[in-house]
């Protein structure tokens, strides 16, 4: 059982959760992400880290199904979940690149854009974070934006209502035909993610992304999560999560992505109604 | 021979129809007065000429607790089986008897061999109702003499929960590290609540837990801990981390939706309990039609899984039924017969069809036969005979092996890794590390639970010696 130790809006859908866990927080690098699981019926979700200090891991988490609305609705600061696995996954080398573009248009992608940057600026790297919402008001708070790592930061949001009008590919789009770009990563929709592996394809670019697919125990036990990676399968809790992005087949990805839609509205709906009734 | 009775004594199995209706187990076992009659059509042969013990891979001394279970003293049955085994509930449930003590029955050349599996189980499960493996464990607690020794265990499958179990009674303080959220490795996500019981596992667990046995969920050894540092902390470890990863087939289509590892259907529903979703938040989808691929137990298991969730299931194996029989459990293939399951031999895939919205619809197969050769692993060899067949399929669960999770060895280099992946070990099971040992199917590639005890509780003694010879030394 793990002690929930914060919890915040970050917007109207995407809020920031810390829970104690010293075991997953003592060996926790970029790239990892962490398993939850809230009660012994519950299921196991994948979630990127946002920060991680005295044993504590912060996490950015999107309102968007089943379990990540009981989060939001039943658990509170003080409150104890039932499992938290982890570190998950390849932690991505972190080194002197030379300019790097962090690039997110969801929440997973926004709470890894901070970890990473902090990171990357480590190694003297000219970091550039782009984040895209919807609208301005959207906006998260300015303390859990990438900002203050980054030497350049950008917002953007899709109507223009603040910062950049438009998403980051046509930012980066922008931004690579001024400068030279040595690594664009990238995190948050997978829409997003294989417009812009097209963008830095065509530009000779290397692009790695934060690919998130459904995944059961994430250490490669089951192949829930198996992408086709230069044609081969590859399981992305344990190869990836942040995998070479010109080597993801991104529709086989993004059609996997719906394979339980049904059930998962089925379970959201289910959710939301006891909750009115209540 | 007059007095041998030819046919065996039944358990008490449930019928087809009923059993279909829910996951509950499918036989309830021997009843006193059957195991007794059952006991008694052995004819005990003396142990040094026993085939049933040398057909048995961990040696338990049959015609001997068989003789107990006869004379009616279950406690001398359960002390006998504890000498070798500590887990014969869970044994009698999954062990091939057929291809291995029950094969070698004299009993057997003259009539069916004597049921030595469900009588090994019938001797678990009644000792425990009757509570003197409660009587015997405290016993066992109350000789042990703690020598301040600790050794971690990684994985808590049937070598880890072997290993640990033989440790905590030669004194050990043992702590076993475990990657998932709930303990028992591959009788817990992998064989179905039908076949063993969730409860039963519980129990066998709780049986560690009363002789002072640690067990750390939550935490993936490689990942949240390295084998180093476990070796900074205990004086020992072993390596029982099973061989953990699905093989998919390399053929097209196969990452089209509805497809399923065996792994990962059958921990969506044993482990994850999607059976009974929304109930439990883990979803599982099973169509109207189910093709399973492979011909093991796992195969059987996940067959008769999608049996229970309403759908009709096929199983289409590239060999015939007899070579299945090598691989399956007779049981398990008969059960599934039973259970309306469909078999579909000397098959092999060739492309899943999707239809065009990404799920599967079908799978199309080239029809093989046999040819007088065998192949390394002693199989019969196979070749396509040029012909194709199309069968339809919503749902498809590939069960065609497993290899070696490289998670573990990934984060520890000096930790020498054969060619298959599997942990290279010593006659001793040591790797080659010094301290680390390592047994059951992370050494084995895929075998049996009753061979992953076996190493287990070898690789306890093993421990045993190698820090009893350091302790002299220093």
């Amino acid at each position: 059982m793990l002690r929930i130790t914060g919890k915040i809006d970050l917007n109207s859908i995407d809020f920031y959760m810390e829970i104690e866990a010293p075991h997953v927080a003592r060996k926790w690098k970029p790239g990892n992400f962490v398993i939850l699981m809230l009660h012994e019926k519950g299921e196991r979700i994948p979630e990127s880290v946002y920060s991680v200090r005295d044993g504590r891991i912060g996490m950015f988490i999107r309102r968007h199904g089943k379990t990540t609305l009981e989060l939001y609705h039943r658990f509170k600061v003080g409150d104890y979940i039932y499992a938290v696995s982890g570190p998950h996954g390849r932690e991505f080398p972190i080194k002197h690149y030379g300019t790097v573009i962090y690039a997110s248009d969801a929440v997973c992608g926004h709470a890894e854009n901070a970890s990473f940057t902090q990171e990357l600026k480590k190694y003297d790297n000219y970091v550039i974070s782009i984040q895209t919402f919807e609208t301005g008001k959207e906006v998260y708070p300015e303390e859990f934006l990438a900002e203050k790592h980054a030497d350049e930061h950008y917002v953007t949001t899709l109507d223009g209502s603040a910062g950049v009008k438009g998403h980051y590919t046509d930012l980066i789009s922008k931004i690579i035909s001024e400068r030279r770009v040595d690594l664009v990563l990238t995190g948050g929709s997978l829409a997003g993610m294989f417009k812009a592996s097209e963008l830095t394809r065509r530009h000779g670019i290397p692009n790695y992304a934060l690919v998130r697919t459904i995944m059961v125990d994430g250490t490669g036990m089951c192949g829930s999560c198996r992408v086709f990676y230069g044609g081969a399968v590859r399981f992305a809790c344990v190869d990836g999560p942040v995998m070479n992005a010109h080597l993801i087949d991104w529709e086989d990805v993004m059609r996997r992505d719906k394979r339980f839609i049904e059930e998962q509205e089925k379970a959201k709906n289910l959710f939301l109604s006891k909750i009115i009734a209540r | 021979m007059s007095r041998v009775v030819k046919s065996r004594f039944k358990s008490n199995e449930r019928p087809p129809l009923e059993r279909l209706g829910d996951f509950e187990e499918v036989d309830l076992g021997l009843d006193d007065a059957n195991a007794v009659r059952e006991a008694g059509r052995c004819i005990k042969c003396p142990l040094w000429f026993a085939p049933c013990v040398k057909g048995c891979p961990i040696s338990i001394k049959i015609p001997e607790f068989v003789k107990a279970v006869e004379n009616r003293d279950l406690e001398k049955a359960l002390r006998i089986m504890w000498e070798d085994n500590l887990f014969p509930s869970i044994t009698g449930r999954v062990c091939p008897q057929e291809l291995q003590c029950e094969a070698n029955c004299v009993v057997g050349r003259i009539g069916e061999a004597v049921s030595i599996g469900k009588l090994e189980r019938y001797v678990g499960d009644r000792a425990r109702a009757l509570g003197l493996e409660a009587k015997l464990l405290e016993e066992m607690k109350e000789k042990i003499k703690p020598n301040g020794r600790k050794v971690a265990v990684i994985g808590s499958g049937p070598a880890g929960l072997a290993c640990a179990a033989e440790l905590a009674k030669l004194g050990y303080n043992v702590t076993i590290y475990e990657a998932l959220h709930a303990p028992g490795g591959v009788l817990r996500y992998g064989i179905p609540e039908f076949r063993l019981p969730k409860r039963l596992l519980d129990s066998e667990i709780e049986k560690l837990s009363f002789l002072g046995v640690e067990i750390r969920l939550n935490h993936i050894v490689g990942k949240t801990i390295s084998i180093n540092e476990l070796l900074n902390e205990y004086d020992a470890v072993f390596i029982g981390t099973g061989a953990g990863a699905p093989k998919f087939l390399e053929i097209p289509g196969v990452n089209l939706n509805n497809i399923y590892s065996a792994n990962e259907f059958l921990t969506r529903v044993n482990l994850m309990r999607a059976d009974r979703f929304p109930e439990y938040d883990t979803p599982v989808k099973v169509g109207k039609r189910t093709v399973v691929i492979g011909g093991g137990n796992t195969a059987m298991d996940a067959a008769r899984v999608a049996r229970r969730m309403g759908s009709e299931v096929v199983v289409a194996y590239r060999r015939g039924r007899e070579d299945m029989l090598q691989t399956a459990r007779l049981e398990e293939v008969k059960h599934a017969e039973e259970e309306g399951v469909s078999f579909m031999y000397f098959v092999q895939p060739v492309e899943f069809i999707g239809d065009g919205k990404g799920f599967v619809k079908g799978v199309r197969f080239e029809k093989m036969k046999p040819i007088d050769e065998v192949d390394e692993k002693g199989k019969r060899k196979i070749v396509g005979t040029g012909e194709f067949v199309e069968l339809a399929a919503d749902t498809v669960i590939i069960a065609i092996g497993l290899v070696p999770n490289k998670v573990l060895a990934e984060s520890a280099p000096d930790l020498k890794i054969r060619d298959d992946g599997t942990v290279e070990v010593d006659e001793a099971l040591q790797t080659s590390i010094p301290g680390v040992f390592a047994g059951g199917d992370a050494v084995r590639g895929e075998a049996t639970v009753v061979l992953a005890f076996s190493d287990g509780k070898k690789a306890a003694h093993s421990i045993h010696k190698y820090l009893s010879a350091k302790v002299k030394q220093s």
